[in-house]
């Protein structure tokens, strides 16, 4: 779970700016909508296809993240082609693999930092009226990404004690327990929060240490 | 939309938001559970969308939601089986994901005002599994369908029969979620915000 999608490296693509990757991609998302030649989405798969390869992931990874999509595509052309026919199948399945593979492309080659600072400045407009506040967005992702462990660990740690008294996997009894203790444990991670006073309060920074002692 | 202050989102509330949501992406680590009789082996991910909604109230809920969707399009694998990234919204499936913000809103909403209100027992868990149904269930999949269909080019008609083959399970997930929801509220009372 710790393991991000991204592949680290240096090559163009990992170069670019996230900003940049994440507008292409956009742009490509209601491009290729609009277009329904099927040579003109071969050619943008093909393309895609190429970036993915010049992001020298490794090729497990790689079968591990196309191979499902694989399987959800060829379920979806083999509906489109009985349900409508064999070309609107074909346009279907060149446009999604084109789509897929261009996202795929972006998410190897962008950190996960640097995609959350680029919808942060993205949010900033509603930042500034007050809609979203960004420093309680960083703090719940990071808060998400501390806990997954500790609920996962909590969840076993909760079935064991459950087969150890002979009872079968049942999601209701797992996930009330699971739940209640997360509940309560949430009290006790907001009050540490809180007593370290975080997030900051806005102030210009430097001066908080001479404002608590005036003389 | 009212400034943060005045709306009350506390520290507490970013804290419980934040579990919810590592409880959400944990769900989609669980290894598939075959229940009873039906053959189709089910996640429980969708399971803590629903959950999330009965259990926080309808502005948290949707919030944890926003945040697993959020994670997932920064690319982290946090989705049942491991998928994550740009291209999950790129799918044809992209509908369901985004479906959950909503979805949880609803459920919350109608828990919040409606089911939390009654006081016998089987009344109010009755009433917390219309509100599965209606926000996990017909929200989600008000977005999924339309999603897929534009997506993959099939018409309305012959998405909305393909995503009939989840309602099944999705069921058994609401009654589920119900059940855990109503629990969690006898013995742990908290205000849905």
């Amino acid at each position: 779970m710790n393991t991000s999608l991204y592949v680290p490296g240096n090559t163009p693509l990992h170069r670019l700016p996230a900003g940049a990757k994440f507008g292409v991609l956009f742009a490509a998302g209601i491009g290729l909508f609009l277009l329904a030649h099927p040579g003109v989405l071969g050619a943008a798969a093909a393309v895609a296809a190429v970036l993915v390869l010049s992001a020298r992931a490794p090729l497990a990874a790689l079968r591990a993240r196309l191979l499902p999509v694989g399987v959800m595509l060829a379920v979806l052309f083999a509906a489109t082609a009985l349900l409508q026919d064999v070309p609107a199948a074909v346009v279907m399945l060149l446009r999604l693999a084109a789509l897929i593979l261009l996202a795929l492309a972006v998410t190897l080659t962008t950190r996960p930092a640097d995609l959350l600072e680029f919808f942060e400045r993205l949010t900033a407009p509603l930042a500034r009226v007050g809609v979203a506040d960004p420093e309680r967005i960083s703090l719940g992702v990071s808060l998400v990404l501390r806990f997954v462990p500790e609920v996962f660990r909590r969840f076993q740690e909760i079935r064991e004690a459950q087969a150890a008294r002979g009872l079968k996997a049942n999601p209701v009894a797992l996930l009330v327990p699971l739940i209640v203790r997360t509940l309560k444990a949430a009290d006790d991670v907001a009050d540490a929060i809180d007593a370290r006073c975080y997030p900051p309060p806005r102030r210009p920074s430097g001066g908080a240490r001479t404002e608590e002692n005036p003389t | 939309m009212n400034r943060p202050q005045e709306r009350g989102i506390t520290t507490r509330d970013v804290v419980l938001v934040a579990l919810f949501a590592a409880i959400i992406v944990a769900l989609g680590l669980v290894p598939p559970i075959t229940v009873g009789i039906v053959p189709v082996p089910i996640t429980l991910q969708t399971l803590g969308v629903m959950l999330a909604g009965a259990v926080l109230g309808p502005v948290r809920g949707a919030l944890a939601c926003g945040l697993v969707v959020l994670l997932t399009a920064v690319g982290l694998p946090v989705l049942a089986g491991g998928r994550g990234g740009l291209g999950v919204f790129a799918g044809p499936t992209g509908g369901y994901l985004v479906g959950w913000i909503p979805g949880a809103l609803v459920t919350g909403l109608m828990v919040k005002y409606w089911a939390a209100k009654l006081t016998r027992g089987w009344a109010k868990a009755g009433a917390i599994l219309a509100a599965c149904v209606a926000g996990g269930i017909v929200v989600v999949y008000a977005l999924g369908i339309p999603w897929l269909s534009v997506s993959s080019g099939l018409p309305l008609r012959e998405a909305a029969l393909g995503g009939m083959v989840f309602v099944p399970g999705d069921l058994i997930k609401a009654v589920a979620a119900a059940l855990v929801a109503h629990g969690v509220a006898r013995s742990y009372s908290m205000e849905l915000k």
